[in-house]
């Protein structure tokens, strides 16, 4: 009854979690302060974004998974596709916030948690408005969140992809998909507790509790949904 | 060659469509006051600012606008599988959503404004209700349909395996992950406090202390709608619809250029690559302008 090919399978949603938990971390978002340009990063929720991304990435991850197929190359297809998709997404959204700042809020972008900005070299905390944490996407924000992105392409992916290899439609999947992407973000967004810019965030320090935290629950959620497979 | 030009067209549709799309839905988040800079507009008649704007946060825009475009995909999905016509089928499904909408719009504001009447003074306005509904459902409209027309050329043209209302969800969450990033920072720091000198972040000590006067006589949502639509209500747009586009033009690039599965697959991931790499260029380029135009604040 139990088979490699389960066990495989187990495995896939078991490390996609963690990826997805981990891809969170480096996604930039300043929660609903930075809506007012009160601290750095992408105004709005880290679920949010992060599920925004995901799913864009998990889109392109399906109709890649659709033309390939589950061949060994097949899937790294899927898992690239996946972590372009999100790419993409991220970075349009925060290359537009970023103009937002720029031109409408009239702000210059700079980190809080960091003098200077470690790839640009750029000094950051004289740009910083008084009485506020920061405001718009540096380049460290902006590098930190295509990683996250990449991570959460890949998470997203490789949980479909086993989702698909365990006999699943592409609609059972995708919903699933969808609702174990949540809670693994949402796992993420609880540890991080409301703002976080990227890796060079003290914050950051805090990813492998979350991520074993997320590798456990993703285990229960796999022994789950290998017996709704069953 | 028909087929690539039919789905050519498709993604330039679905790109138009992502653009309206995300522009009615960020200024229906400004005229209903939803998402992050809603908490200002919560905060402010505890700061002594009785106002006259919309307060409804029915959750976070990406859950919001996920329900109903779900809700208008799962309508439209059951209607045409009645063999009803598609295009009646979506508009009748966005006409179902745009109700849900309305239900959750009025009951958000009355539950949210009435939590604060008896403590701090705010009064519920009732010409607010019966003059904001119709933009908040009818910019909902617009948005939700755009993006249930979009999940259908994706299902139906674009190759996508996912059912209607599956897609239509997954375009509700991702625009409304959209709007809250982009276009309500316009509305939120800029418009919901004017009365600050403009270059500027909000200190934390000026929370909740929004500006209620508009240019004549006390200020309202609409007035919000119009000043964003100006600014943040376009480029939320334009992220939309550059995310839609992009995605799937580097698809359609590599179908045109790759002879087999494999080397389209991997021209369209390079290609990808290539806009990212673009992206963090034009990022860090509007970096370098805003520091070296606006200067410290030192």
């Amino acid at each position: 009854m139990f088979d490699i090919n389960l066990i495989i399978s187990l495995l896939e949603i078991t490390i996609a979690g963690a990826i997805i938990n981990a891809s969170v971390y480096f996604i930039p978002v300043g929660g609903a302060p930075a809506a007012m340009a009160t601290s750095t990063g992408v105004g709005t929720g880290t679920t949010q974004l992060a599920a925004g991304a995901g799913f864009t990435g998990l889109l392109a991850a399906a109709i890649m998974a659709s033309k390939v197929g589950l061949t060994p190359e097949g899937i790294a297809l899927i898992l690239l596709s996946g972590a372009i998709g999100s790419m993409i997404m991220l970075g349009v959204t925060m290359l537009i916030g970023q103009l937002i700042y720029v031109f409408g809020v009239g702000v210059v972008p700079a980190a809080d948690k960091c003098e200077i900005d470690p790839i640009t070299k750029d000094p950051q905390k004289p740009y910083i408005t008084p009485g506020t944490t920061g405001h718009g996407i540096p380049t460290v924000c902006f590098i930190s969140g295509l990683i996250g992105a990449t991570l959460g392409g890949i998470g997203g992916g490789l949980a479909y992809v086993a989702l698909i290899s365990l006999g699943f439609s592409p609609a059972v999947a995708g919903t699933i998909a969808i609702g174990f992407f949540f809670i693994n973000a949402v796992l993420a967004s609880y540890n991080i507790g409301g703002t976080i810019e990227g890796f060079h965030d003290p914050k950051f320090k805090k990813m492998p509790n979350g991520v074993i935290a997320s590798t456990i629950a993703s285990f229960v959620c796999g022994i789950i949904i290998i017996l709704m497979a069953l | 060659m028909n087929e690539l030009i039919i789905t050519l067209g498709a993604l330039a549709l679905s790109g138009a469509l992502a653009t309206i799309a995300g522009c009615a839905e960020d200024l229906e988040s400004d005229v209903g006051s939803q998402s992050n800079p809603n908490s200002q507009v919560q905060l402010a008649p505890q700061m002594g600012n009785i106002h006259r704007y919309y307060n409804k946060a029915i959750s976070g825009e990406p859950v919001s606008y996920g329900l109903y475009v779900a809700v208008a995909g799962g309508v439209a999905y059951s209607l045409m599988n009645f063999g009803v016509n598609p295009i009646l089928s979506l508009i009748i499904g966005s006409g179902v959503a745009a109700f849900v909408h309305g239900a959750y719009a009025v009951s958000a504001y009355l539950g949210r404004i009435v939590g604060q009447s008896k403590n701090f003074g705010q009064p519920v306005y009732l010409d607010i209700i019966m003059s904001h509904l119709g933009p908040i459902v009818g910019h909902g409209f617009i948005a939700v349909f755009c993006m249930v027309l979009m999940a259908y050329l994706a299902n139906t043209i674009l190759g996508n395996p996912f059912p209607l209302p599956l897609i239509a969800l997954i375009f509700g969450i991702t625009v409304g992950s959209i709007g809250s990033s982009t276009g309500d920072v316009h509305y939120g720091a800029e418009r919901e406090y004017q009365k600050y000198p403009f270059g500027g972040g909000v200190p934390v000590a000026n929370h909740g202390d929004i500006d209620i006067k508009a240019e004549i006589g006390l200020r309202n949502s609409l007035d919000s709608s119009y000043f964003c639509s100006r600014l943040g209500g376009v480029l939320t747009g334009m992220c939309f619809g550059l995310i839609v586009f992009l995605d799937g033009w580097r698809g359609l690039i590599g179908n045109i250029i790759g002879k087999d599965t494999y080397t389209s697959s991997i021209i369209a991931i390079v290609v990808g690559l290539l806009i990212i790499a673009i992206l963090t260029i034009v990022n860090r380029k509007i970096e370098v302008f805003a520091r070296e135009k606006y200067g410290p604040y030192q």
